[in-house]
């Protein structure tokens, strides 16, 4: 058996947005034949919708290949994909513990991004074999030689063997699956030994249960055994296990070195957490596969059904897309303008707007989403210490010690002629300056300690903006800082609105505050009656703006030949009132909540 | 007694605002004329039995009617009156545009015995008038207001239009004012509205939400100007957009805002008897063709079986547009039941500020209300 695990080679790709990865794999797919190019729909591996309009891969999936190598042989390469975004970062790492190899790839023209850079380091920490292939050597402005002293100069790899490719017209295809087969490793465990099963991923199924995707490190699997998850030791017994062709395959076992899935009628996609070890509970292994953890959210928002029956259907909704997701976490919350809801962990942003877009789209929900908030540690008088993760809960000035909020290490890869524009955008952020080198001449790499809270707030789309779109960031959460906060709070009419309330620096309080408010006017319609917009910190107010009272709303000519007409006319207007949120007598479209997000410092 | 419109879907030209079935006479080949006409004949013939006891009103809209030829309308004419009973006070209403009043059609009018005349005036601006693409001057609707009244008649309306792009508030004024000095028995304002699939929607699409509200605001300072104006003047403001002096109001719309039956004959015509509505389709050709070759003109999309509540629904979006407001007692004749329990909520949510008055057997809106009804009237749909 020793001699089948052989010919296996395990390897997922690392690669910056738009550096080709979706198209790499589709060559590989295409020219192993696992698919044929008419059966192959562009870019397999991508399958959502919205990975699809994105152009990002958000879950991750994975794909066996057969191929005959120049020596003869027939391997059996396992392609596991890869999240490419910031937010997945725990995700990619366990993806790359399912793999004796990555490649690495990198854009001819663009060069290494803070992004992939982040996942080499992980890979190295796996002790991957990476490949390098510079990527889309087809375009005129393709620098291989520049960007191959890049990987040296940053990575410290050696790039004299990089492979030069273009996914695009199939260049250095085959190359790239021969260095798979000559470099990477063959996967090593014992498949005598008691089973140990890495969970890279999982995924619900309405007929076999939650499935587990698997990299088996020792021992096999095949129906009947009675598997044993080892992070929660709770038992199932397994009813499929099969490969990916790329279409779910059954076989007969899976064994030592073999990527593929578990399914065990397993009711939850919690209990197939991502990281986890499957053991055989008749025969299990002493010690699971090291670096699982439960995934931490990081950024919070309410999410409120804008029909108050809907709450039901939206719990619902939650919990399926809990069956394919574990990392997102909810509670029930209740708000006073926005009534009952949940309030949602996410591991960050982008993670965030996938999770609202797909209750929205597949599950037709209509919600309010809350702008997102960070947990803020609150030291209060009588010594305690409050993580508050809705502004609303937090205590009131009187009551507070102190306030910590998370801080981030940013690392910010841009090209040199930037890096004013990035230090000037990271002192607006509150950031504080610890290191800045050059990765080569003409690129940098900064290193700052920034506030999570700015992150969310709108520094993704001040980096593009003010770089052109050159300057990649990756972060990880670094630790609590004690910071002078303060709550701005939105009356509405006179009435206080909790969702539309927001944490904020101090020094920043009063700009926000104000654009707020502007912002606001422009987004509540108007009403039969004047609605004033203040925001307020504690009692005193710091902005006003107004909302003029509706002066016309009138069918001005209704006859006998167009009555259904109009009455349809005003049909639509109430639906699209109903699309807002009744908060006192005011109604608030949808994106009033998210409006602190809009405006700029 | 259902009242009964004829559809004449022809005009000089389409006014850019204008989203009713009408084709421009000038891409329109004279026989096509005469096969609606021939159609019509058909129609009207088959239709007959819809109103046995004749009906309640006529009107003869468009488009514009009065485009047709002399001979053409002469034959139509003929046709409604030999086939529809009217008693004689029956009122009888023919629309049309100035720049196509003819003192000898005016002549036929009377003589087919036309009580009543809803003239197109909307401006008497010629540069406005320009702008919406109207086919006439200010200066040949003088003229038609005159020879109507020469040819004596008694009950003119004339329709005005507020909110027209490049209109102010002291050219609306002008025009009203203009109006007014003619002593029309009854007077259509009409906001500007912005239709969809009309080139003044597409031209106006693109303007700032700020945009937008400012000339709200305008076309709201104008309705309310004139309100006030016209009441001074004597008149009677019996719906949103209808002002008429006592006596005068118009019986065949007064038909449709109280919930009564309607036959709409001509293509593109509505009818609606009781809880049926039907429409014929929007195409002389199909609609000619259909009844020559003894088919239904009618457009199968146009067909509605109204659900009670939809036809609660258009009671109360229609009755609060009139004044003297919907009839609590005909409401509950027609419906079975009383409107203060199905509208309960509504009537409660809207309780402050007077916006619904109780008087005597009828609900009204407060007139405050009128220009910004549609919030109120959709809590009804």
């Amino acid at each position: 058996m020793a001699q089948a695990s052989q010919r296996i080679r395990n390897f997922s790709i690392i690669a910056h947005i738009d550096h080709g990865k979706s198209t790499l794999a589709d060559r590989l797919i295409e020219y192993t034949g696992a698919l044929s190019k008419r059966e192959m729909e562009e870019q397999v591996l991508d399958s959502m919708e919205l990975e699809r309009e994105r152009g990002i891969t958000i879950k991750l999936q994975a794909v066996r290949l057969s191929y005959q190598a120049k020596d003869g042989e027939i391997y059996e390469l396992n392609l596991i994909d890869t999240p490419g975004h910031v937010d997945f970062t725990y995700e990619v790492s366990r993806s790359l513990a399912a793999c004796e190899g990555a490649l690495l790839v990198v854009d001819a023209v663009q060069g290494i991004e803070a992004q992939t850079l982040a996942n080499v380091y992980l890979a190295l920490d796996n002790n991957l074999e990476l490949i390098s292939i510079i990527n889309k050597i087809d375009l005129p402005s393709a620098e291989p030689e520049r960007v191959k002293q890049e990987i040296e100069d940053v990575i410290g790899l050696d790039a004299s063997e990089a492979i030069l490719a273009s996914a695009k017209t199939g260049i250095g295809i085959e190359e790239i699956l021969e260095r798979i087969v000559k470099t990477v490793p063959p996967p090593k465990g014992d498949d005598q030994a008691p089973l140990k099963a890495l969970i890279f991923d999982s995924k619900f199924d309405a007929y076999k249960g939650a499935i587990s995707y698997v990299r088996i490190v020792e021992g096999r699997v095949s129906k009947g055994t009675t598997m044993k998850m080892m992070s929660t030791g709770k038992t199932f017994e397994v009813t499929e296990v099969g490969v990916f062709a790329p279409a779910m395959r059954i076989v007969e076992e899976l064994k030592a070195g073999q990527v593929g899935f578990i399914a065990a009628s397993i009711k939850n996609v919690k209990d197939t957490q991502v990281g986890d070890t499957i053991t055989d509970a008749e025969n299990s292994a002493l010690e699971p596969l090291p670096g699982y953890r439960k995934a931490t959210p990081m950024v919070f928002c309410g999410l409120y059904p804008v029909e108050a029956s809907d709450y039901n259907k939206l719990r619902d909704s939650l919990e399926k897309l809990h069956l394919n997701d574990a990392s997102l976490v909810f509670e029930p919350e209740t708000s006073v303008a926005l009534g009952f809801g949940y309030r949602c962990g996410f591991l960050g942003l982008l993670h965030m707007e996938i999770i609202q877009e797909r209750l929205e789209r597949e599950y037709d929900l209509n919600m309010i989403t809350t702008a997102p908030s960070v947990i803020y540690k609150v030291h209060t008088i009588k010594g305690d210490i409050l993580s508050i993760d809705n502004p609303s809960n937090l205590p009131s000035v009187d009551q507070i010690v102190s306030i910590e909020e998370p801080v981030v290490k940013a690392t910010i890869l841009v090209p040199a002629e930037y890096v004013g524009a990035i230090m000037e955008l990271n002192q607006e952020k509150r950031g504080t300056y610890s290191a800045m080198d050059y990765v080569s001449t003409s690129r940098v790499r900064l290193t700052y300690e920034l506030p999570l809270s700015e992150i969310v707030f709108d520094y993704f789309d001040q980096l593009k903006s003010r770089t052109k779109g050159y300057a990649s960031l990756d972060y990880e959460l670094s630790g609590y800082k004690e910071t002078d906060l303060v709550k701005i709070d939105v009356l509405l009419n006179g009435e206080l609105v909790d969702a539309l309330s927001f944490i904020v620096h101090k020094a920043k309080a009063y700009n926000r505050g104000r654009k707020l408010v502007e912002k606001l006017r422009g987004i509540i319609p108007r009403h039969m009656f004047e609605i004033p917009i203040q925001s307020v910190i504690g009692n005193k107010v710091i902005a006003r703006e107004t909302v003029s009272a509706m002066r016309k709303d009138v069918l001005s000519k209704c006859y006998g030949g167009d009555i259904s007409r109009k009455r349809k006319l005003l049909e639509k207007q109430k639906a699209g009132k109903k699309r807002m949120k009744q908060v006192g007598s005011v109604e608030i479209p949808q994106n009033a909540f998210m409006a602190v997000l809009q405006i700029e410092d | 007694m259902p009242s009964l419109y004829v559809h004449v879907p022809f005009c000089i030209q389409k006014c850019d605002y204008c989203a009713f079935y009408s084709q421009a006479l000038t891409d329109t080949p004279r026989e096509l004329i005469s096969l609606y006409l021939e159609g019509l004949e058909v129609e009207i013939s088959k239709r007959q039995k819809d109103a046995p006891q004749g009906v309640s009103s006529l009107f003869i809209g468009g488009g514009t009617p009065t485009a047709l030829k002399e001979v053409e309308l002469e034959q139509l004419l003929g046709m409604i009156n030999s086939f529809f009973a009217m008693n004689l006070g029956t009122e009888k209403t023919v629309e049309g545009n100035p720049g196509t009043l003819s003192v000898e059609k005016i002549t036929i009018l009377r003589r087919y015995g036309i009580n009543r005349f809803s003239l197109g005036v909307q401006s008497f601006e010629d540069r406005l008038l320009r702008a919406v693409g109207r086919a006439h001057t200010a200066e040949q609707a003088r003229e038609a207001i005159r020879r109507l009244r020469e040819a004596g008649f008694k009950n003119i309306n004339l329709d005005l239009m507020f909110g027209l792009p490049g209109q102010d508030m002291a050219f609306w004024q002008a025009s009203v004012e203009e109006a007014l000095s003619y002593t029309p028995e009854h007077l259509s304002l009409y906001g500007l509205m912005l239709e969809e699939g009309t080139p003044l929607y597409v031209r106006y699409r693109e303007i700032k939400e700020s945009e937008k509200d400012r000339l709200d605001d305008l076309q709201a300072e104008m309705y309310e100007w004139a309100v006030v104006r016209l009441k001074k003047a004597g008149y009677r403001q019996y719906e949103t957009s209808n002002f008429a002096l006592p006596g005068f109001e118009c019986q065949h719309n007064l038909g449709y805002w109280r919930g009564e039956d309607y036959l709409g004959l001509g293509p593109g015509g509505v009818s609606c008897l009781g809880r049926e509505r039907w429409k014929n389709i929007e195409d002389v050709h199909s609609y000619s063709n259909l009844l020559l070759n003894g088919q239904s003109p009618m457009d199968e999309e146009g067909k509605e079986a109204l659900s009670l509540r939809e036809c609660m629904a258009e009671r109360m979006i229609l009755g609060l547009r009139l004044d003297e407001g919907v009839n609590l007692i005909s409401f509950q004749n027609d419906f079975g039941a009383d409107l203060r329990d199905i509208y309960r909520d509504v009537l409660e949510r809207y309780n402050y500020g007077d916006v619904f008055v109780f008087q005597g057997d009828y609900l009204r809106l407060n007139p405050r209300y009128a220009f910004v009804a549609n919030t109120i009237l959709q809590e009804f749909v």
